[in-house]
């Protein structure tokens, strides 16, 4: 069967009624998973894979598929409002939004997520259906040094996402490493730092982090600062509407990161975390007013919402083409094809070209209702923010808490979302910037696992980053981005003397 | 009115996420409509019946192995009737399963807390790396077997195990070995037993652990030459023509389509099986009669024809053993891993 006899039953599948009222279900369920911190897809799709026990498959696999991509879109809504991310793809989106919201633009603010979320969503779904069955060597192309020299050009971020002082951003970098090695080291099976505990045999959780670092800081700052009349905007939510100006603005974000976040999900394990980071680093690098970013930038939350939705349809190329999950929740649905007799692969697209193309032409339609979906709520939603503020806080803590109890339904998590809580408050009262611990956190397990893959591999030589064309392209780029900043400044001070 | 609007919005978001909490502890398949209620006290079951909703514990996170293992098994004993009381699947993710081992051991003597166990079981307390091991625990019934493959790339130069071992022996240091698991444990340990059958020096395996199906990106790349995983993750990629089996750890060949093509260690030769168990087990001091039970209950649901329509969809192989069967079995498994490990230096001091 041709490819585009496969494309037309796809859509023949995606559009029959049963499919578009399952996507639907499974867009609603995944904007709100995504909205309430912690309550992340993977466990959506996991709870759901029983009760599709008897459905069609397709149907089935449409529906999760919308729960996986709903969730991102809708974790953009807390993270905007409250500064607590639904889903980790959406942490960048806070280092913008909620400032915006802050000024009394919450409804500016979702609707520009909204919006960016769409355009990420559907352009990289042109893309996976232009390119999913070439792509799947591209998704297989990096190897552990590849992966190593990746996450060095991540890092050099750190110093992009500082305010201030660098040594305070590299220090909390150091602390954001040094909390990523907690637990098994998959290397040698060793314990590290677990003091013998087994609640920390796995490590600490994302989220647990991110929402100490964010949610219950903001919130201990709250209570602090509650006779500060400034915040008192934050009441306003604004006018929805997004002037010519807004869209000019949007348009360069939205045009590269659909593409940038496209490919950076397309690498298993890389995902929409990093790619939300890296666009909104790259964004800022290349903007004119960097000093806009972290104050509520309309690029620097354009950027970040483009590039995770773009990155979730990046994550099915190797998914639907290899039968590779590069993330947890992939890893989840890999399971959920399994158990619905459905065998993920290089073979899919010919065995099964109705779900292969079926799930893909059902994203068009998906993004399509979660825009609509979503436009109208959010008047709805940045209500939220005239609750009282005792109550709004207590709302607040009291969803990180639920979100992080159904991590693993352990209260030793909860104490470390405390802890997180009260450490995150302390680095703002000192100055310390959360984004490049929570940045370090991210990108630390990874460099250093695939840093010690690579020395196996090359029995111990360092020459295999430098004999690997992907990891001595990317060293480069990483050197460049560091050393370029540096000359700017020598430059321009030689100048003034 | 607005206010109370946002009020009821958020309450109803709230129970959602209880619903979705409670759903994770509670699944157990389709409801009980199924099962038609029939014989619930059989003669031979005993004097023993459960009294409340059974849970079982997948050491693991949702979609692997341990987890999709007691998902099937708990929906073949709701819809089958084989069970009429709810069973619900609970993930106790951490440690390899030493974080759900630790909690199952806390409730000694409770015939409602059962989990899913596989040969991590006896690696990982081997290791150190878990203070409870297979005794500390009341085995019930093993269920099925399932082996492990080793696949190498489709173009690489070797195309069988004794080309593969013959130059290990030779230059060690040139071939790399990819898993998932860390070291001293299954993907790894399994490996290391077919390879030390055939003469290899064991302590000169170079093995990287990839986690997240990093093994197979990585064979299919060539950072890694060897990956070394179970049956069933090596079929779709057979039959697309990237990766060759070399080997499979079974006894005799397997059966069905693509898998009666893998040829066993065996007949190349090398006189060695790995075997990867999966069944189930309830804490230390458990009821004679509640083990009785239960033994009784999986041999059913072995026999039944629903389970076997699922083995043959995850590609396992029947393996029923009783509780007594199953502990010696298991007290031989951790003998000769015991000798393994000494070897390699990774045993716990």
């Amino acid at each position: 069967m041709g490819s585009l006899e496969g494309i037309i039953t796809g859509f023949q599948t995606a559009f029959s009624i049963e499919a578009i009222f399952f996507v639907l279900l499974g867009v609603f369920a995944g904007t709100i998973i995504g909205m309430l911190p912690g309550l992340g897809p993977i466990s959506a799709i996991a709870v759901m894979i029983p009760m599709t026990f008897g459905m069609d498959a397709s149907i089935a696999l449409i529906m999760m598929a919308g729960v996986y991509y709903g969730a991102i879109f809708g974790g953009s809504t807390s993270s905007i409002l409250l500064n607590a991310p639904g889903v980790s793809g959406t942490v960048a989106t806070a280092f913008d939004g909620y400032p915006m919201a802050q000024q009394g633009k919450a409804g500016k603010a979702l609707a520009i997520a909204a919006i960016s979320s769409f355009v990420g969503g559907t352009v990289s779904v042109i893309l996976l259906m232009l390119l999913a069955p070439a792509l799947s060597s591209v998704a297989i192309s990096f190897g552990p040094p590849a992966y190593f020299a990746l996450m060095v050009l991540g890092l050099t971020a750190i110093a992009s996402l500082s305010e201030g002082s660098t040594i305070k951003a590299l220090i909390s970098a150091v602390a954001g490493f040094m909390v990523v090695t907690i637990g098994i080291d998959p290397q040698t099976g060793t314990q590290r730092f677990t003091f013998g505990n087994i609640n920390l045999l796995e490590g600490l959780d994302f989220l647990v982090i991110a929402l100490g670092l964010f949610a219950l800081a903001e919130v201990c700052s709250l209570v602090l600062n509650r006779k500060d009349e400034s915040i008192k905007n934050a009441h306003n939510i604004g006018s929805l509407k997004l002037g010519k100006k807004d869209f000019k603005e949007m348009s360069g974000p939205m045009s590269r990161h659909s593409i940038l976040g496209f490919i950076l999900g397309v690498l298993p394990g890389a995902g929409a975390t990093i790619a939300s980071f890296i666009a909104y680093i790259t964004e800022k690098k290349i903007s004119k007013k960097p000093e806009e970013f972290g104050k509520g930038s309309v690029k620097g939350l354009a950027a970040p919402e483009t590039a995770n939705n773009a990155a979730t349809s990046g994550a099915f190329v190797p998914l639907l083409s290899l039968g590779i999950p590069g993330s947890g929740t992939t890893a989840v649905m890999l399971g959920a094809f399994l158990v619905l007799g459905v065998q993920p692969g290089p073979m899919l697209m010919t065995d099964r070209p109705e779900i292969f193309w079926g799930i893909i032409a059902s994203m068009y339609i998906g993004n399509i209702f979660l825009l609509i979906l979503n436009l109208p709520l959010i008047p709805y939603f940045a209500k939220i923010l005239k609750i009282p503020r005792p109550l709004l806080i207590s709302l607040v803590i009291m969803f990180s808490m639920i979100g992080v109890y159904a991590i693993s339904f352990n209260t030793f998590d909860l104490y470390m979302l405390l802890l997180f809580g009260v450490i995150g408050f302390i680095m703002r009262l000192f100055a310390f910037p959360a984004p490049p611990f929570i940045l370090a956190f991210i990108l630390g397990g990874m460099l250093e696992q695939s840093f010690r893959q690579s020395l196996t591999i090359s029995n111990g030589s360092l020459m295999i980053f430098i004999t690997n064309p992907i990891s001595l392209a990317l060293l480069i780029i990483s050197l460049l981005s560091f050393v370029i900043p540096i000359i700017q400044q020598l430059r321009k001070t030689k100048q003034r003397g | 009115m607005k206010k109370y609007l946002l009020l009821i919005m958020l309450a109803a978001l709230m129970l959602f996420a209880v619903a979705c909490s409670s759903g994770d502890e509670e699944t157990s398949g389709t409801s009980n409509d199924a099962s038609t209620k029939e014989s619930t006290d059989d003669a031979s079951s005993g004097d023993w019946t459960p009294e409340e909703s059974i849970e079982i514990v997948a050491p693991a996170g949702a979609g692997g192995g341990w987890d999709t293992t007691a998902r099937m098994a708990a929906q073949v004993f709701t819809e089958e009737g084989i069970i009429d009381e709810n069973i619900g699947v609970v993930n106790k993710e951490g440690g390899g399963g030493a974080v759900g081992w630790a909690y199952i051991a806390g409730f000694e003597g409770n015939a409602h807390k059962l989990f899913v166990a596989s040969p991590p079981l006896v690696f990982i307390p081997l290791n150190g790396q878990s203070e409870y091991s297979h005794e500390d625990f009341t085995p019930l019934a093993n269920l099925i077997a399932d082996y492990a493959a080793f696949a190498v790339r489709d173009d690489a130069e070797w195309d069988n195990l004794n080309d593969l071992f013959e130059d290990m022996k030779e230059d060690p240091e040139s071939i790399t070995v990819v898993g998932t698991s860390s070291p001293g444990s299954m993907d790894h340990m399994q490996f290391v037993q077919i390879a030390k059958a055939a003469g290899v020096d064991i302590t000169k395996i170079k093995y990287v652990s990839a986690q997240d199906a990093g093994g197979l990106t990585q064979i299919l790349n060539g950072s890694a030459d060897v990956y070394s995983t179970g049956v069933a993750e090596t079929v779709e990629q057979v039959k697309a023509g990237n990766i060759k089996v070399l080997g499979v750890t079974s006894e005799e060949r397997l059966e069905g389509e693509i898998l009666e093509d893998f040829p066993t260690a065996i007949e190349q030769g090398i006189d060695e099986t790995f075997i990867n168990w999966r069944g189930f087990f309830g804490p230390a001091n458990m009821d004679p009669a509640a083990v009785a039970y239960y033994e009784e209950k999986f041999k059913e649901l072995s026999d039944s024809d629903a389970f076997a329509e699922i083995r043959a969809q995850f590609g396992w192989d029947e393996l029923y053993m009783n509780s007594e069967e199953y502990s010696q079995f298991l007290d031989e498994q951790r003998e000769e891993v015991q000798v393994l490990l000494d070897e390699l230096g990774l045993a716990k001091q």
